[in-house]
């Protein structure tokens, strides 16, 4: 029987997200594999509580779950936690739990990967306290450089992440630990870190041209209160 | 002093209001202004990740609510306590969508920190940072992770000093006070 896993994507962004380009490419390796696979955009599903219901049928479905989330103030995002919640709740109240498998993929705006350790941590933490195999955490740092797009579309710079995706993908179908190549190539930036902040700088001004604000970038809107 | 306490408490903590009593106890004696807020009683929309409170509202966020209230409290304020449930080590989502509402007090810009990539400052002072957990029972990973999420957060909100403590259902009245006074006193005084 095949498996079944689970993209759980935490980005409210859903599908123009980075974290659904990252998620996509992982879950179309392991379909290739056999993997049948579900789609989750937390943001958008989780609105009413019978959304919730559905959304925690689908995760009881699967055998691995894959939880794919950018990088907000140093942790997971609100509604991410708040499924998390749910899940932990909902299989405190089953006798058996389903024996489940996750992953935790994340991506931030700092170039460093080392930035998103908390952030794993806590969906580590989740794990245990959830009783679901903890398979690991991949952080990508500088997910700027992706920006939403496929990652098929990125060309060469995002050689290392689809590469250590695919190295992700095989571990998982051979049952094996996620080999350490794939975490070098994930934490690997994709450009380099001085390059990352001027590209990224220029993008800020230049959006803010486009939206005719660029003189007022530095304004400190509370600054008049906070001296009175 | 302005002090602004935000609240990531759920109903059914029923702890939390032992602690907030015990800060505003604390607070009242140092003079303090105080702000408090239960989050939970507070309709807050969540961050939609598109920075246009970085490119096209620069420093206040689109969504008008509570949220942009918060964020303008906070930059007011001369302390800010976060007080939460550990949930896995981080925040309840109540007290982390509050947080993630307050990215417009700091610039899209990129700036160096300790080595580090961080975004850059907007604001000349912001406030000092207190983070007040609790759990069921002791879990020295939970209170690890919450520790560092803080030192993170101080890190990246600009917190001059920051604080943390975590609290028990079976700490005795005196030593709750006892442990949220230090920590107060750890970045005020």
């Amino acid at each position: 029987m095949s498996k079944h896993v689970i993209l759980l994507i935490g980005s409210p962004k859903s599908y123009a997200s980075t974290s659904n380009a990252l998620g996509d490419y992982l879950i179309k390796k392991l379909e290739k594999q056999g993997f049948v696979s579900d789609k989750i955009y937390i943001y958008d599903a989780m609105k009413t509580d019978k959304d919730a219901v559905h959304i925690l049928q689908s995760i009881d479905d699967a055998d691995l779950l894959i939880l794919t989330f950018p990088l907000y103030v140093d942790n997971i995002p609100s509604q991410v936690i708040a499924l998390l919640e749910l899940i932990f709740k909902h299989r405190s109240l089953q006798k058996e739990p389903k024996k489940q498998k996750i992953l935790s993929l994340s991506n931030s705006g700092f170039p460093e990967a080392s930035q998103s350790e908390t952030a794993h941590a806590i969906c580590r933490k989740f794990a245990s306290e959830t009783k679901i195999e903890w398979i690991g955490g991949l952080a990508l740092g500088g997910g700027g450089a992706i920006g939403g797009t496929n990652l098929e579309d990125v060309g060469r710079i995002g050689g290392g992440v689809r590469k250590a995706l695919e190295l992700v993908a095989n571990s998982i179908c051979e049952d094996k630990p996620l080999p350490d190549e794939a975490l070098k190539l994930m934490k690997r930036p994709l450009v380099s870190p001085l390059m990352y902040t001027w590209f990224g700088d220029a993008a800020w001004k230049k959006a803010a041209k486009e939206n005719g604000v660029e003189n007022r970038l530095y304004e400190r809107p509370y600054q008049a209160s906070e001296d009175s | 002093m302005k002090a602004l306490i935000l609240d990531g408490s759920r109903k059914e903590d029923s702890i939390s209001a032992c602690i907030m009593d015990k800060i505003q106890d604390i607070l009242k004696k140092r003079n303090c202004q105080i702000k408090a807020l239960i989050l939970r009683d507070q309709n807050i929309s969540s961050c939609l990740g598109c920075f246009d409170c970085w490119k096209k509202t620069p420093g206040m966020c689109v969504i008008d609510d509570v949220g942009r209230s918060i964020a303008k409290e906070n930059v007011q304020s001369d302390l800010v306590i976060l007080l939460s449930p550990i949930v896995f080590g981080g925040y309840s989502p109540g007290l982390k969508k509050a947080l993630e509402r307050m990215i417009p007090n700091i610039l899209p810009f990129y700036t160096k920190i300790g080595g580090e990539i961080h975004h850059s400052a907007r604001y000349e002072k912001y406030p000092k940072m207190v983070g007040i957990g609790f759990l069921p029972s002791s879990d020295q990973e939970s209170e690890t992770i919450f520790k560092k999420l803080i030192e993170r957060n101080s890190i990246n909100f600009y917190s001059e000093k920051y604080s943390t403590r975590v609290v028990y259902p079976n700490d005795a009245t005196e030593d709750v006070y006892k442990k949220v006074a230090e920590a107060i006193a750890e970045v005020i005084d």
